[in-house]
């Protein structure tokens, strides 16, 4: 009934939305296989330190994602309509608040909050960095393929709160879900609004590629191996 | 990338009633209307390629391009032509308003004016030609070369040929389809010429051939404007409606400006939400009675047509009422 990636609003994917919904679709897919991996390996040994370290890259993203919607809005924000100015500026908010709400579910698992960008969520950030850098809608783009790659790791986590208990995380991703489909929906309007040539469609597609690469690894169980034996 | 007029966009913002003036059927189908201050102070400025929001009966909101003279503040003039598939904003047009009737109107609004340039070349199908009268107008104002191709179906069809016909210094292509067939694009847009800004207004196919044709082109050579049927601008918040809470009974009212989600808030509501912005899709409510206006921009059109659901944080009421599985 509501599918965010139908969002209105603009004609500039038209070209290479099939394109576009490939790639989320893959994400999406590798992001649940990843997150499932981790959870069997979390059967087998509940370690609520170890849901912590897989929670500090997902604590570590929302306050990046702070950063770059600031600096997106500071760059690129005024060739935007005001309403996408202000929705942008809600996004970073609700970014805000889950970086609060995750960091109070790792404490409340003995785990320390992300101050600064941990290694496993450095290779995730740099590619941002770079994207806004390059063209004002490709770190949009990228972020959005990330965004959406989240909502493969929602079912999987649920499903293991209810194995497990940790009903508090559960609760912070009901409604960072709900978030999340904002998030999504309003990246990709603000795509479809302001793409206009085919060299916008080109960095869109660049950088939805380039994070369809990354997006999923810090859900798996060996990146959270690596980072807890760092 | 686009850059935004705040000033225009504030401008657009506010209504105005505005007096019929005018009427005249300047083609098949096609009715010019110009609009006055009641008072007869003068109406806000306005620059070639604006157009204004025509509010019309039912919470419809159509836009319609300015093709009169910008430096006329005593009137406006607008050409509208009547779609035959129209859901009531052209037909209302065309059958109902009279001489001396009011209309209320919001802007001028302008996504498509004219930058500087040393020559110009309009493209113009159908109704397309509104918003391109007036920028030859100004094009011929300062002496630049300027190019027309207007097509349309017929020559009956086409509107405001004797307008463009006084309009002197450039080079004027009437292509009526039935005549010469379509319009000879390769011809005019076989090249990529830097020196010449084009601007095109027309048909969905006509944009669509445009573009193509100029896709390896610079960016920002080419400028569209699309008369596509109104999505967002039909969300003004005018109008209060009654809402029935089905499992409570209880019966609240929506007024003018407020959102139908902070009312139920208000009342002690709790409705699942995100954006408050018709985006992300989680304030979805059933709707058991009543016809809701659907302002969000993620329902399908099918299910916005069934009207079996609604997102309460921007959409509205048709009816009078609504009931809400709440
Ligand atoms: C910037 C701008 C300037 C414009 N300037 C002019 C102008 O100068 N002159 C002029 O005549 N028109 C102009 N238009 C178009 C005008 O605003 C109206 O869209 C037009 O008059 C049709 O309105 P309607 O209510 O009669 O028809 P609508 O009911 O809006 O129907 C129009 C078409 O859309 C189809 N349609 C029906 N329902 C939907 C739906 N839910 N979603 C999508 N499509 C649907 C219909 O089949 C029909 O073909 C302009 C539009 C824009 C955006
Ligand atoms: S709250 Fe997002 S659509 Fe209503
Ligand atoms: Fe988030
Ligand atoms: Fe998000």
């Amino acid at each position: 009934m509501v599918d965010v990636r139908k969002i209105r609003g603009g004609e500039g994917l038209d070209d290479i939305n099939d394109e576009l919904d490939e790639i989320l679709d893959s994400v999406v897919e590798n992001t649940r296989q990843a997150t499932e991996a981790f959870f069997a390996a979390y059967d087998e040994n509940p370690d609520p330190k170890i849901l912590a370290a897989w929670l500090q890259p997902r604590a570590w993203r929302e306050i990046d994602y702070v950063f770059l919607l600031n600096e997106q809005i500071r760059r690129y924000g005024l060739a935007f309509e005001r309403r996408h100015i202000t929705l942008l500026a809600k996004q970073s908010f609700q970014e805000a608040e889950h970086y609060e709400m995750v960091g109070r579910a790792i404490e409340s698992l003995g785990g320390e909050v992300p101050v600064s960008a941990p290694p496993q969520a450095k290779p995730w950030s740099d590619f941002l960095w770079d994207c806004l850098e390059r063209h004002p809608l490709a770190a949009i783009a990228a972020w959005n393929c990330s965004e959406t790659s989240a909502s493969g790791s929602f079912e999987p986590t649920f499903k293991a709160g209810e194995r497990h208990g940790f009903d508090e995380v559960v609760r912070i991703y009901k409604q960072i879900e709900n978030d999340e489909k904002f998030h999504v929906g309003l990246g990709r309007q603000v795509l479809a609004a302001y793409a206009k040539t085919d060299r916008d469609r080109e960095e869109i597609l660049r950088a939805m590629r380039g994070m369809r690469d990354i997006a999923w690894k810090t859900f798996t169980p060996e990146s959270v191996a690596q980072a807890r034996q760092a | 990338m686009t850059t935004f007029d705040s000033c225009s966009l504030e401008q657009a913002s506010k209504l105005l009633d505005l007096v019929i003036t005018r009427l005249d059927r300047v083609a098949e189908n096609v009715l010019s209307i110009e609009l006055a201050a009641p008072n007869g102070e003068p109406l806000p400025s306005w620059q070639a390629g604006a157009h204004i929001d025509v509010l019309l009966p039912g919470g419809i909101v159509r836009q319609y391009s300015l093709c009169g003279d910008p430096d006329r503040t005593d009137h406006w003039r607008i050409g509208v032509l009547r779609d035959p598939c129209s859901r009531g904003g052209s037909i209302y047009v065309h059958e109902e308003l009279k001489i001396g009737g009011g209309l209320t109107v919001a802007g001028p609004r302008n996504n498509f004016g004219l930058v500087d340039s040393t020559r110009y070349l309009f493209i113009a199908g159908g109704i397309g030609i509104t918003p391109i009268i007036p920028m030859i107008r100004a094009v011929a104002g300062q002496r630049k070369p300027w190019t027309l191709l207007y097509g349309g179906r017929s020559r009956r069809s086409m509107a405001f040929l004797d307008d463009i016909a006084l309009i002197s210094g450039g080079e004027t292509h009437i292509v009526p389809q039935d005549e010469f067939g379509l319009l000879d694009l390769d011809r005019f847009l076989g090249r990529y010429d830097p020196a010449t800004a084009v601007y095109c207004c027309g048909p969905s196919p006509l944009l669509n051939a445009v573009e193509k044709k100029c896709q390896t082109w610079q960016a920002g050579a080419l400028h569209l404007e699309r008369f596509a049927p109104s999505e967002k601008v039909a969300t003004r918040e005018t109008g209060s409606f009654e809402v029935e809470l089905a499992r409570s009974g209880r019966h609240i009212v929506v007024p003018p400006y407020r959102s139908l989600l902070d009312i139920l808030e208000e009342n002690g509501c709790q409705v699942t939400n995100s954006c408050r912005a018709g985006i992300c899709g989680t304030c979805l409510v059933r709707v058991l009675s009543g016809v809701p206006e659907h302002n969000d921009d993620v329902l399908s059109r099918a299910d916005q047509e069934a009207g079996e659901v609604m997102l309460v944080c921007v959409s509205r009421a048709k009816s009078d009422r609504l009931v809400l599985d709440l």
